[in-house]
């Protein structure tokens, strides 16, 4: 353990969460235990469209040890549908009405049609395995340009088509000034050296978290509901479980454990069993718990970046981009899911494809379309994978035109001063894109890799190097979330003193493994000088903590620890004015009492020191003798919102060797340069950029949602659907050029949330660089050793 | 998720009594279990429903390796491990710490066993091939205590189909006596790290002067079943350890010669393409092997 | 419902229950024992790793077990590492390389690492990786948990 208590910002300190993990005693969902507590266990659609004739679920009933089984038609009356406010963008958008079990209609295979509650889960499995369900199958639509084309069979009951959403994120608001809009960006093509135009397909995967989701509702006349939940996002779930039941909020309750097993936005929308488990758990008067199956989670969530984009580039043969065009078309599925009802990842994928660059001007579309598979969730990389992917992709096709290195290219058309707004109105705070830029370039040494790569090829064997970059949110400011998410933005923290000096912080966002007990303790123990051992935090329990819209986009680097210290600040003030009156200090000012080493010191004579657990106690035990206007008591809630949305930048290079023969090939070197502002933590940071990196790689090389010609899934288990292993990552080098963010008091950014992004397409870079000789140019995720190797055969026969 | 009720579990001492347990019930309601690496995927999956589990790890005498004249006897319960770390395995036996090493993950090698692979016959398996490569003979013994032989390319039929009679247990495999000039190895590929295999190539040959003189190849991860290559096996016979257009050659004709299907990791071209690559590799390390090189993967 | 009694040391603990013959190891430990630093995320294919736990010394997934097989059997779980609350080099080398995120696969990594790093004292970081295949991380990206390892070894070795 290293640090002072002058610098815990800044630090290596070993993380707080680590001694219970590491010996068995965290407490995840599937851990906690209540007195008669049940079990429930769903059955799920064998279809991916059909009309249920009929549901037979009298052999289920009878089993001994059933308490309950419940289908659609029992419970539609009872339960309010969805969509409900609070989970419901305002955005417009067709908003799919659903209940949690299906109701007369399947959309999708696995989709819940019924569910027992039974003493035990292998009953509850036992029983759930007799229910009878009889099927009249419907066509199945299972890609967006087949929901699209003209005669397609409409999945929602009452809809006119198949589009969830659409938008021209350009041409402005109505029909004539996007059509004014596209014929100037039309005029740029026309006149453009060069113009790129290809198809770039991103596949269904995500980021399935190593816990599943799970929830354990409990109800008590008295007390109500209180649920614990596997949630980035407790304060939502609350408000939306009381629409729908139609409880009270006061009698709800909602707690995500301390431990949850890696969240990624996956845990971040309203979905639909948790919604039954609670209803269930009132009318049954039992507390009941879920633990989802590795099964049902691959069948029902996690399944995200299913985008087509359409991809035109205009640049001149000097390498600078003068305009792109994007009509972008995502695979929605069913979009029952609250908050994000499957296109707002494909919408904020938009907002995000011109990337760090400086384009004169874009013409940029989105259709979502709704078919008969799960609804996209949300990934960390949220929705801009693909398109990152795309514009990664397309910068190095425009290099390879201009006969120019693909890094100066994107040099050269990096966005140079900040702040910046982009052509899809992101606003860019801060940093210095170039200083990162450059750091990349000293550690990539291009020109020494150009030569092995020549010494290599002259023996047959095949370098690349590639390169891609990343702006990513840190935080989602209100500005940004109350259009998309219909939630505030701000983060919010509220710090209480103990008599003894230490402190508690609430905190209620739900975090799943990225260490916000150890890096706001230490944000907390910088600011008052104590140790970060002193500091006790807790999150995402909505009966203690002040409301959060949950641990989604990178905030707690930016939102959460910001809310902390300014917390902090302001107990700090209240304690120097204190003890300035307790000392008869009259001229002295807050600022001239400084929080160190376990005192509060008066600067100007520094003879004049409490320890700091003596100030505190003072107030909080010994409220007489207060100047005027002052009361005891040492707590404070902050609610801390940037006057703009903040970012964060990241550039990355990698070297592969590919083996012609197979397709194979193999990551030399990994290493990144990173804008994250002020580290407080710089492990944790690593860690963020290691994790992040190898989610990228995996869902690149490996991972694939596939679903056969009739909707069958067929990846839902880690046998189908990969995960990189150990042995197939390479280590990561990661290097920092900050810029301290100017909008946080710490000037810490939030990162990691959209690190994976241009992954696939720095990966992708490289291995077409390889294959320069053959000018294969990859389009098409994922990227597989068979496809590639078939390109390579193909161009070998060309040639 | 969790297996269908079961309503015993034994666990016998002798083989007889195995034996006997599986007689006590109708045909499929009551099945041995090894290492349960592949057995306990299909219980929990409710695919493979057992009224009574017949554990085999205490039965005395189905576990262990023996090197003799005869040649290599392995008990069916040996666990990939013990086969890993087993340092007589190599030269003409090599194929076998090749695929063992390899297989799954360290957890399940500390379980898995020679047997159940072999019993069970996945298609994506790695000892079938490799016990084909090997020439290797099957043990079983019956009910009335009687035992039959039969080579391991007769035993392995299709996925998931042997020619094990329901009353019979694997009890022994074995495998001829190492030449002095003879190597043979194994390799796999697979999306990940030592996946279950897309194709897993096996070579056992004997070489003179560096030259083959006789050849087996068997290739696994097929849908017909794990299967020998004989055109390729003909081809080999022959060709110097350095002729790698020879070496090519066979493996080009393995690849024609063996029918491949396409699936979620690789189509049916690609598969060939592995047998080829795969099947070069393999054969450099027998190669190496037969001249007394221990280079393992 | 078929049960049958079995006796199983849990870290050096012997108890006696009766169970269904269908249960689980992981579920037996976890329900029974109330052990629950073994955790599970496959339904039923064992490819995760998180289940990881030590039988008579050795890694297996206790997952892919029922219980009845470990009758007469010793089991050591990520609680057992711990020898009187004194943190295992590898566990403390979890923490001084920040080895972990969520930590949910932490416990059945450290079962199977303990294993590896006494049969394999002086590993390289090849082999470490090779022998992390069993077990899944999806925070991690693997290298913090890779120089977790080789510190243990460093230690002890
Ligand atoms: C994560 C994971 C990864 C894997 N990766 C690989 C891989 O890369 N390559 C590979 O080849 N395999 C792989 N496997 C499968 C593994 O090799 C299995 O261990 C093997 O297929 C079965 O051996 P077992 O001892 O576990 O048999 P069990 O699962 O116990 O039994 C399998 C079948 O054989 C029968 N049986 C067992 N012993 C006998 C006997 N003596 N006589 C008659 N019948 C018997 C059983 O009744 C059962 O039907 C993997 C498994 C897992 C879980
Ligand atoms: S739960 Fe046992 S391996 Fe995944
Ligand atoms: S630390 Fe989260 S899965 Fe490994």
């Amino acid at each position: 353990m290293s640090g002072t208590s002058e610098g815990w910002v800044g630090t290596e300190f070993h993380r707080k969460e680590d001694h219970r993990l590491t010996t068995g005693r965290g407490r995840f969902l599937a851990d906690l235990v209540v007195p008669g507590m049940v079990h429930i266990v769903f059955r799920r659609s064998d279809h991916a469209h059909a009309r249920i004739a009929r549901i037979d679920v009298s052999a289920a009933k009878a089993m001994p040890g059933v308490i309950a089984v419940v289908t659609g038609d029992d419970i539609k009356d009872e339960i309010l549908p969805m969509p409900q406010p609070v989970v419901q963008p305002a955005l417009p958008a067709n908003y799919p009405r659903h209940w949690p079990l299906a109701v007369g209609r399947v959309k999708w295979h696995g989709e819940p049609v019924a569910a027992v509650v039974a003493r035990d889960p292998y009953i509850a499995e036992d029983a759930a395995e007799t229910i009878e369900v009889e099927y009249d199958p419907l066509p199945y639509v299972g890609d967006p340009e087949s929901a699209l084309a003209d005669g397609a069979t409409i999945i929602h009951e009452g809809w006119e088509d198949n589009v969830i959403f659409q938008m021209d994120f350009t041409g402005g608001a109505d029909a004539d000034s996007q059509k004014a809009h596209e014929a100037e960006v039309q005029k740029v093509f026309d006149g453009a050296d060069i113009v790129i135009k290809e198809r770039f397909t991103c596949h269904r995967c995500g980021v399935t978290p190593m816990e599943t989701r799970g929830a354990l509702f409990d109800w008590d006349e008295s007390d109500g509901m209180t649920g614990w939940l596997t949630t980035q996002r407790p304060h939502i779930d609350r408000l939306a479980l009381s629409d729908i039941l139609d409880i009270p909020a006061e009698k709800l309750r909602i707690i995500a454990p301390r431990d949850q097993g890696g969240g990624f936005g996956v845990k971040a929308p309203f979905y639909r069993e948790p919604m039954l488990i609670a209803y269930l758990a009132r009318k049954l008067g039992r507390p009941i718990r879920w633990i989802e199956s590795r099964q049902e989670h691959l069948m029902a969530v996690s399944q995200e970046r299913d985008q087509i984009h359409d991809l035109e580039v205009a640049a001149s043969k000097d390498g600078t981009l003068l305009a792109i065009r994007d009509r972008g078309l995502a695979d929605c599925g069913d979009g029952c899911e609250g908050v994000y009802w499957g296109f707002l990842m494909p919408f904020l994928g938009a907002v995000e494809l011109p990337n760090a660059y400086h384009w004169p001007i874009g013409d940029i579309k989105v259709k979502v379309a709704i078919t008969n598979k799960s609804a996209l969730s949300p990934a960390r990389a949220f929705g801009e994978l693909p398109t990152r992917f795309a514009m990664e992709r397309a910068i190095d096709m425009v290099a390879r035109r201009c006969g120019m290195e693909p890094a100066d290219v994107r040099r050269k058309n990096l966005v140079a001063e900040l702040p910046y707004t982009s052509i899809t109105n992101e606003y860019f705070d801060s940093g210095d894109f170039i200083k990162v830029w450059d750091n990349l370039m000293a550690e990539a040494d291009l020109p020494g890799f150009r030569a092995r790569q020549a010494a290599a090829r002259a023996e047959g064997r095949y370098l690349g190097i590639g390169f891609g970059l990343g702006v990513e949110l840190s935080g989602v400011a209100s500005e940004l979330f109350v259009p998309m998410e219909n939630q505030p933005g701000y983060g919010a923290a509220t710090v209480r003193l103990d008599p003894r000096g230490k402190v508690l912080v609430f905190e209620g966002d739900a975090p799943g493994g990225q260490g916000h007990e150890t890096t706001v303790a230490q944000a907390v123990a910088h600011s008052f000088g104590i140790h970060p051992n002193d500091i006790i935090v807790t999150t995402g329990d909505t009966g203690t903590t002040p409301f959060g819209s949950g641990t989604v986009g990178a905030r707690a680097g930016s939102y959460f620890v910001s809310a902390a210290v300014q917390a902090c600040e302001v107990l700090k003030e209240k304690i120097a004015r204190i003890m300035a009156h307790d000392l008869e200090l009259a001229d002295a000012a807050p600022a001239d009492f400084s929080f160190a080493d376990g005192f509060v010191t008066y600067e100007k004579d520094t003879n004049i020191k409490k320890t700091f657990r003596e100030a505190v106690e003072r107030i909080i035990m010994a409220p007489i003798n207060l100047p005027a206007g002052e009361s005891g008591g040492l707590e404070h809630t902050a609610f801390f919102e940037a006057e703009k949305p903040m970012i964060a930048f990241n550039a990355d290079v990698c070297t592969v060797e590919v083996d012609i023969e197979t397709g194979q090939f193999k990551i030399l070197s990994w290493t990144t340069s990173e804008d994250v502002g002020q580290i407080i933590n710089p492990q944790i940071v690593e860690g963020q950029m290691q994790g992040a990196i190898v989610q990228g790689l995996s869902n690149t090389m490996f991972e694939e949602f596939v679903y056969d010609e009739n909707g069958q899934q067929l990846t839902a288990d880690f046998e189908t659907y990969k995960l990189a292993t150990a042995a197939d990552v390479p280590d990561i080098k990661v290097t920092h050029a900050p810029t301290p963010c100017p909008y946080t008091p710490l000037g810490s950014r939030g990162i990691g949330e959209g690190r994976p992004s241009d992954v696939p397409g720095t990966l992708c870079n490289a291995i077409c660089d390889a294959l320069e000789p053959f000018g294969i140019e990859i389009t098409e995720l994922p990227l597989r050793p068979d496809s590639l190797w078939r390109q390579i055969q193909a161009a070998r026969g060309a040639s | 998720m969790y297996p269908a009720p079961i309503d015993e579990y034994v666990r016998p001492a002798t083989v007889a009594d195995a034996l006997a347990a599986l007689g006590r019930y109708e045909e499929g309601d009551a099945v041995f279990i090894a290492g349960g690496q592949s057995l306990m995927q299909a219980v929990k999956a409710r695919l493979v429903r057992p009224r009574c589990l017949i554990d085999l790890q205490a039965v005395d005498g189905l576990s262990g390796i023996e090197v003799g004249a005869e040649g290599l006897r392995i008990g069916p319960m040996t666990r990939y491990a013990e086969i890993a770390r087993d340092a007589r395995l190599g030269g003409a036996w090599g194929a076998l710490g090749d695929a063992a090493r390899r297989v799954g993950d360290r957890q399940v090698r500390n379980r898995g066993t020679v047997g159940g692979s072999l019993c069970w016959n996945y298609v994506a398996a790695c000892m079938p091939p490799t016990a084909i490569g090997l020439g290797a003979t099957l043990e079983l013994t019956a009910a009335d205590g009687s035992t039959r032989s039969m080579a391991a390319e007769d035993f392995l039929g299709g996925p998931l189909e042997t020619a094990r009679e329901e009353n019979e247990i694997l009890t022994a495999i074995t495998i001829p006596p190492a030449g002095a000039n003879a190597g043979s190895a194994y390799k796999k590929w697979g999306l990940v790290t030592d996946a279950l295999p897309v194709i897993g190539v096996c070579i056992a040959l004997e070489a003179e002067g560096g030259r083959c003189t006789a050849a087996r190849v068997a290739v696994g991860g097929l849908a017909g079943g794990p299967q020998r290559a004989g055109a390729a096996e003909a081809a080999l016979a022959g060709v110097a350890a350095d002729d790698d257009a020879g070496i090519a050659a066979a493996m080009d004709a393995a690849a024609r010669e063996i029918e491949t299907q396409g699936d979620l990791w690789a189509d049916s071209d690609y598969r060939k393409q592995l047998i080829r690559s795969l099947g070069a590799d393999v054969a450099a390390s027998a190669f190496g092997r037969a001249a007394g090189e221990e280079a393992g993967q | 419902m078929s049960t049958t009694t079995i006796t199983v040391t849990i870290n050096g603990e012997t108890i006696e229950e009766t169970v269904p013959v269908r249960m689980l190891l992981v579920d037996f430990i976890r329900e029974r024992a109330g052990l629950t630093g073994t955790h599970i995320g496959c339904t039923y294919e064992g490819v995760c790793g998180a289940c990881t736990v030590q039988l008579d010394g050795e890694a297996v997934k206790s997952c892919l077990m029922v219980a009845a097989q470990a009758d007469g059997h010793a089991i050591t779980t990520v609680e057992g590492l711990a020898e009187g609350g004194t943190l295992s080099p590898l566990q403390r080398a979890f923490n001084e390389q920040h080895a972990l995120q969520c930590g949910y696969c932490t416990p059945g990594i450290l079962m199977n690492m303990d294993e590896f790093l006494r049969e394999n004292p002086d590993p390289s970081d090849e082999e470490i990786r090779h022998g992390l295949v069993g077990n899944l991380c999806r925070c991690t990206g693997y290298a913090h948990i890779v120089d977790a390892v080789r510190q243990a070894a460093k230690e002890t070795g």
